[in-house]
């Protein structure tokens, strides 16, 4: 018994392989979320239902970074035109419950097509380095097209659309939000544990040795950037719903930024570090603002967030969840390395 | 009377005005056990870096039973049958050791893109694992990350990964490189297991020349990337040229004293 829960821990802490029955720690965080919205207001569900939703943003740039090792510097480009889709569909053909189907639907089709566009300009040479650049570079071209494109975008002024009614409710959303970054972890989850997302940790590990087992890299590095495409992009669809607005914000790069940093934060290759990640930098930026009655030096929140970044990197590279992992492997340790 | 699986033609690869494979032509016939041997820098890896794909030849072609693989990725030349380990450890360092084994059965079983049933649910290719792990003499570190190994369970696991594909071909870059001393027979043992197994065609690159004689059929020795002799190991050993051109590197005379 003792044995096989120790197997259990072993694996989490070591193969990034997590057992939720493990993890009475995130039921109890679910017991408490659950509750959230009956305990605080609706300033605090606001913030709750905006990490839940960015939490996937987070999860689907882990799954990439962390799990497959691409650095995709335009991931922004599936989660802005999630939003931008979800937007225009609400603001010219009304916000009937089906129309979120089509908003969906639409996203779907765009993210695999940008994704498949993507994969296959990018992944070509196998280089980490030209990989990022051409990301980059597309992720701004699609960031141009919004801003260009302003009979349907309204350019840089931005897009403000209605929403369905059953998401007007703020206490409602929360729940959709938090059932949407419940199913989303647990199917990218499922995708890891399959034969597919393994492939995606050896290539991670090595792409070399993967090739020389016969695994054709290329086209596996194109599914798990399908997969991170179409949740990212479904997290934008969740984001329209919270936000009512859209502009070309969501496209830049620095919204990519803040999902590698926030699985930086929270430890990568773990997808419930984006939650944790998610959550901390979005509740450090919410106190930081708060304070700023206290001291104005706290309207320069962005100086004492930029240190927390620093001290994370340096001091805690494996992220939050790295040090929880840390900690609970140095009490049970199964078996010792050499 | 031969027949051969592996033949290159005429094969060669310059780096700038460095000809580091120049005009080899060799046939390595079907459940032969070849070792290919030679100075430092003579050029054995980069032959096997040309034979399995992962460099392409100035000039110069490679066969695979009959096809021209010249022009074949790695990948596909994998698929027909080729598996090859590396002179440096080549693993997945932060995964457990079942799961690199596991990894390279997959890569042999053909589940296409599942992308929804766990992995651990599979359970031939668990059996299988489980099977080669006790091969290689692994099975008790089956839960360790491959990168807590001892650098000889290293080279064990790769070899594992690699038999695991059931290659028709099999290339060993110096499976013994950097091993301790003491184990060396266990390593010697396992080579030999794979040599009585008439399945597997093996080339081997080698230093250590008691592991060489009682391992191989054919020598083949490389100086300066142009074949210098070939033969069966007491041939070559009595071979004048081959002394001399071990002399600049000094391992054959250290090896075999
Ligand atoms: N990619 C490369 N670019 C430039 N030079 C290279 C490259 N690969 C190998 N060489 C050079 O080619 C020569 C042969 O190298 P190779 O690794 O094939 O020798 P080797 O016979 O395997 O030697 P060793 O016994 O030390 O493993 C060396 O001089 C090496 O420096
Ligand atoms: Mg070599």
């Amino acid at each position: 018994m003792l044995a096989s829960l120790q197997k259990r821990l072993h694996d989490t802490v070591r193969q990034g392989v997590f057992h939720p029955q493990f993890h009475f720690l995130a039921y109890a965080l679910l017991g408490v979320l659950l509750l959230l919205p009956q305990l605080t207001g609706l300033v605090t569900v606001g913030l709750f239902t905006r990490i839940f939703v960015l939490a996937v943003f987070g999860m689907s740039y882990d799954l990439l970074r962390g799990y497959a090792g691409i650095i995709n510097l335009g991931h922004a480009l599936f989660f802005g035109g999630g939003t931008y889709i979800a937007g225009i569909v609400f603001a010219n053909y009304g916000t009937s419950p089906s129309m979120l189907g089509l908003a969906v639907l639409g996203t779907t089709a765009y993210a695999m097509l940008a994704a498949l566009l993507m994969g296959k300009i990018a992944f070509r040479g196998g280089n980490v380095v030209a990989c990022a650049m051409i990301t980059l570079a597309l992720g701004e071209i699609v960031r141009q097209i919004a801003e260009s494109w302003r009979a349907v975008t309204h350019g840089a002024d931005g897009l403000t659309f209605p929403i369905p009614m059953m998401f007007r409710d703020r206490v409602a959303l929360y729940y959709y939000a938090l059932a949407f970054m419940v199913i989303m972890m647990l199917a990218l989850r499922q995708f890891i544990m399959s034969p597919t997302g393994r492939v995606l940790l050896a290539i991670r590990e090595n792409e070399q040795r993967a090739i020389f087992l016969g695994y054709n890299t290329a086209s596996y590095k194109l599914v798990a950037l399908q997969v991170a495409g179409v949740v990212c992009g479904w997290s934008g669809v969740m984001f329209a719903l919270t936000s009512r607005f859209a502009n070309t914000e969501l496209l830049t790069v620095q919204q990519t930024l803040n999902a590698l940093l926030v699985t930086i934060v929270g430890g990568t290759g773990t997808l419930y570090g984006a939650i944790v990640g998610t959550a901390f930098v979005q509740l450090a930026q919410h106190t930081l603002l708060g304070l700023r009655g206290v001291h104005p030096i706290f309207e320069r929140w962005l100086l004492f967030f930029g240190a927390i970044y620093v001290f994370v990197v340096l001091f805690m590279p494996t992220g939050i969840v790295g040090l929880y992992q840390r900690f609970i492997s140095h009490w049970l340790q199964p078996v010792k390395p050499r | 009377m031969s027949n051969p699986i592996i033949w290159t033609k005429d094969l060669t690869v310059s780096f700038g005005a460095h000809r580091v494979v120049d005009n080899v032509s060799i046939a390595i016939d079907q459940g032969v056990f070849t070792t290919i041997i030679g100075p430092n820098g003579a050029g054995k890896t980069s032959l096997f870096n040309l034979i399995s794909g992962l460099i392409k030849p100035t000039s110069g072609q490679v066969f695979m039973r009959g096809t021209d693989i010249t022009h074949l990725s790695p990948i596909e030349r994998v698929k027909m049958g080729m598996g090859r380990s590396f002179q440096l450890t080549n693993l997945f360092p932060a995964l457990t050791v079942h799961e690199n084994v596991r990894l390279a059965v997959q890569a042999r079983s053909d589940l296409g893109l599942d992308m929804w049933r766990p992995f651990h649910r599979f359970r031939a290719i668990n059996d299988e694992v489980e099977s080669l792990l006790g091969d290689v003499r692994l099975t008790e570190k089956r839960s360790f990350l491959a990168a807590h190994l001892t650098h000889s369970e290293q080279r064990k696991l790769e070899l594992a990964m690699v038999l695991s594909l059931k290659p028709a071909v099999l290339l060993l870059d110096e499976p013994t490189a950097g091993m301790a001393l003491e184990d060396v027979p266990a390593m010697l043992e396992l080579l030999t297991t794979i040599k009585n197994d008439k399945q597997i065609t093996t080339v081997l690159i080698e230093h250590k020349m008691d592991l060489v004689a009682s391992l191989s059929d054919v020598v083949i020795v490389l100086a300066s990337g142009a074949i210098l002799t070939k033969g069966n190991p007491s041939e070559v050993a009595d071979n004048a040229l081959v002394r001399t051109a071990y002399l600049g590197g000094g391992k054959y005379g250290a090896a075999s004293a």
